[in-house]
């Protein structure tokens, strides 16, 4: 219990570090420190393939995209102006969604649990079986969303190097 | 089971996710835009794992969180692409000038 709380509580410290940091490099760091809490999380939850993915992607890829892109935009901190007084009820709409989602979120939940079940015989299906045979639309989802990022990038730079010419 | 966890778990969760909404409101730099909707896509990660969690159903939720993660990168990926461009042409990466661009 007390080991998720301190892994919750860098989770938080990296996700507000990210939010109020004026440098978008230490946002960018701050925000890899916040996957790498969530990955151990994952890792808690006996989740370890999730755990991974997030260890590789989101604290490693994401965070060199972050870099990289930020270091070919530099000198554009600090130049636009934020409103921050005008937004001070979220504090309050968070504490509203709290209480009342710890009220009613479990119960739904326990009615939730009867649907989606993929259990085989009692025992739980291995997550191979469940990616490829339950859930295979998505790997043919993936793909295809991997080949639109691919070509949507091709197609920005090739424009841009078009129009430097 | 995790029952009597699950509204500390959640309160995290709101917490994580208001901080992005947050982030993705009041900012106007495009970048922070991106780092505002990587934050409520990783609080969307925990609340998935522990809602998996809580129904002992942890593979099926791993599984949502393998393409979520995939999704995450590649509209990640194709934003800041869209960015780079965007300083190549305007010279600044505000939103609220992003009507320059066409075609």
């Amino acid at each position: 219990m007390i080991l998720y709380v301190l892994i919750y509580l860098v989770i938080i410290v990296g996700v507000v570090g990210a939010v109020i940091s004026k440098k978008l490099l230490n946002s960018a760091i701050m925000l890899a420190i916040a996957s790498i809490g969530i990955s151990l999380l994952l890792f808690g939850y006996s989740a370890p393939w999730a755990a991974v993915f997030e260890l590789s992607v989101c604290a490693g890829l994401i965070t060199v995209l972050f870099i990289s892109a930020v270091s070919l935009v530099k000198n554009e901190e600090d130049t636009t102006k934020e409103k921050q007084i005008k937004y001070s009820i979220f504090p309050l709409i968070m504490s509203a969604v709290v209480i009342l989602s710890s009220i009613f979120i479990p119960e739904y939940f326990e009615k939730l649990s009867s649907y989606a079940n993929t259990t085989q015989n009692g025992n739980e299906l291995k997550i191979g079986d469940i990616i490829w045979s339950i859930r295979g639309i998505d790997v043919i989802a993936q793909i295809m969303l991997l080949a639109g990022g691919v070509f949507a990038i091709k197609h920005i730079f090739s424009y841009v190097k078009k129009q430097e010419e | 089971m995790q029952n009597i966890y699950f509204p500390l778990d959640w309160f995290f969760i709101t917490l994580i996710f208001f901080s992005g909404a947050y982030c993705m409101i009041v900012s106007k730099n495009i970048i922070k835009l991106l780092i505002g909707f990587e934050i409520i896509s990783k609080a969307s990660i925990i609340a998935i794992i522990t809602s998996g969690y809580l129904i002992s159903n942890i593979n099926l939720a791993q599984s949502i969180i393998i393409v979520m993660i995939l999704v995450e990168a590649v509209v990640i990926a194709t934003g800041l692409a869209l960015v780079v461009k965007s300083y190549r042409i305007n010279k600044t990466i505000d939103i609220t000038k992003l009507s320059n661009m066409k075609g």
